[in-house]
């Protein structure tokens, strides 16, 4: 093994670290992984595809309470069970029970109630030729979505959107001084998934909940605890993403709007629009694991215990992987890792597909000359990523 | 029943191996090794397989 090869450093906590600059790119040229003050970080395409799967790293994000001084409580309990950090047979049993209400099939009698809820959204500033997409469309798109899936009146969205916000605290540093409204946040969360649970259970239907809920594999059925976990973990986890991913393609389409009249002219390209913004521009710019042992892997050895950072913005540019990694809707291209991979890939990603398509297809047929109108405000370029305010102006088409 | 997955569609994450674990594994590099046989008892399992990669890649043939 050469030993003269220059591993380089990539300081991620940095407020300056970013994804998408010179550093970054230098070091997936240099080498395919960088050290970082966290443990190591994944650069290049080949390596991402084959160790992200690789059964020696498990999820990793399941000390997190206990490393911010959280050790019990309402949280800590709901997030050491959730089918995040889950690992092995656990994992195995509810990720069964739950797949099966997400597939394609399931998921497809949702499709025109998603695009009459589009239609409506941008219909509402279609003639004012202005909106801030982030408050007027993404947001109440993403968690509309959700609330139909679930069967949550949509008229309840602010509360939902703000319950999960307010949730979402406790991926910060001040998890420990947050915890009494993020537990409060919780339990008012419970409150409805507990709610509709009784309810599909008395009045079944023909909806994702009541799927879940009659969900059974073999005899094995999830019970109304570990059903309550899922259904705040859906909210959770498939509200911001898709926000901050809706947002992050319509900053992509801004600054290729070549591309976003194809897309005008060829509707049927909406779904390779959607995968090639999630690859060049993914809001998880990042995914985390962490060695369960000691292995080496060509010339990288890692500790168990260290964390290994999966970059997926960065390996879903890859020259070697994509020669011209530039976004082309007509284009074929292998698979990105914006929804993670393995045994934890994203629950929901014929979900957020299915309505990330409808929600392009339906703004490019009506918009036309974007443009941002004003101040734009970001969340850093790391970690999970998006426009928080995206002021933008447009030609009505 | 036939199994048939499309290898250049299937990216091992695995998913497959939760519905019909007697048919779908992965071995020790993480790649995807099934059973291109199936017994007729074994059919919901296996559809559900092909409903849930998310790739898409599983096929059923008869
Ligand atoms: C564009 C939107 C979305 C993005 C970018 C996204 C991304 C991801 C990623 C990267 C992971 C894997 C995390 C890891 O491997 O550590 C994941 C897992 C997950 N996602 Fe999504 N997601 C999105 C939408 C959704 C939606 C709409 C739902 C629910 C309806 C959802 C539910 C989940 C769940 C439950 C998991 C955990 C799966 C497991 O651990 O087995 N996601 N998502
Ligand atoms: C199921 C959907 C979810 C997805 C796709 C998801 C995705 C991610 C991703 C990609 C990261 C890495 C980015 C980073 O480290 O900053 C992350 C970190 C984290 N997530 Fe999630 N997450 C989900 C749900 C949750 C939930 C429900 C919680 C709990 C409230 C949570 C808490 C955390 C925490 C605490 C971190 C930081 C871990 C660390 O930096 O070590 N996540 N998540
Ligand atoms: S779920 Fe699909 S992609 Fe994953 S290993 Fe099975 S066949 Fe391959």
């Amino acid at each position: 093994m050469p030993t003269d090869i220059a591993v380089p450093y990539l300081d991620i906590s940095d407020p300056a670290f970013a994804m998408h600059s010179e550093a970054v790119r230098n070091a997936r040229s240099q080498h395919w992984y960088a050290k970082t003050n966290y443990g190591f970080a994944i650069l290049r395409y080949e390596y991402v595809s084959k160790l992200l799967k690789d059964p020696r790293l498990s999820q990793g994000s399941g000390k997190w309470p206990d490393h911010n001084g959280v050790h019990s409580g309402l949280f800590y309990d709901w997030w050491t069970k959730c089918l995040l950090v889950l690992e092995g047979d656990d994992h195995h049993r509810i990720r069964r029970l739950l797949n099966p209400a997400f597939s394609p099939r399931h998921i497809e009698p949702y499709l025109p109630r998603f695009e009459e809820l589009a239609i409506e959204l941008i219909d509402g500033v279609l003639d004012k030729g202005e909106f801030e997409y982030v408050n007027d469309f993404a947001e109440p798109y993403a968690t509309r979505v959700l609330c139909i899936l679930l069967g949550i009146p949509e008229t309840e969205w602010p509360t939902i959107a703000r319950l999960a916000s307010t949730i979402g605290l406790a991926l910060g540093v001040t998890l420990k001084q947050d915890l009494g409204v993020v537990e409060d946040a919780l339990q008012e969360l419970y409150g409805y998934a507990e709610n509709l649970i009784a309810d599909r259970q008395a009045n079944p239907g023909d909806d994702l909940v009541t799927k879940l809920v009659q969900a059974n594999a073999d005899g094995d059925t999830l019970s109304d605890s570990e059903l309550r976990n899922a259904l705040c973990l859906l909210i959770f986890g498939g509200m911001d993403t898709t926000r901050n991913q809706l947002g992050l393609g319509m900053m992509s389409y801004l600054h290729n709007l070549d591309q976003w009249e194809l897309l005008a002219k060829n509707p049927e390209l909406a779904r390779a629009a959607v995968e090639e913004v999630m690859r060049t521009n993914p809001t998880t710019t990042w995914v985390t694991r962490e060695a369960v042992v000691d292995f080496d892997y060509e010339d990288l050895h890692v500790d168990a215990g260290t964390t290994v950072h999966f970059f997926t913005q960065v390996s879903g540019t890859d020259p070697e992987a994509y020669p011209n990694p530039e976004i082309d809707i007509t284009a074929e291209r292998a698979p990105h890792y914006g929804f993670g991979g393995g045994m934890h890939h994203c629950l929901g990603h014929f979900v957020a597909r299915a309505d990330m398509t409808i929600a392009l297809k339906v703004l490019s047929q009506r918009m036309t000359n974007m443009r941002i109108n004003g101040a734009d405000e970001w969340l850093p370029d790391s970690g999970n990523t998006g426009p928080v305010k995206l002021p933008i102006a447009f030609d009505k088409r | 029943m036939q199994v048939y997955v499309d290898r250049a569609k299937c990216d091992n994450h695995g998913q497959c191996t939760f519905s019909a674990p007697t048919i779908f594994r992965l071995d020790e590099q993480g790649v995807l090794q099934y059973e291109e046989h199936a017994d007729e008892s074994l059919r919901n399992d296996v559809e559900e397989a092909a409903d849930v990669c998310p790739l898409q890649a599983i096929f059923i043939k008869d």
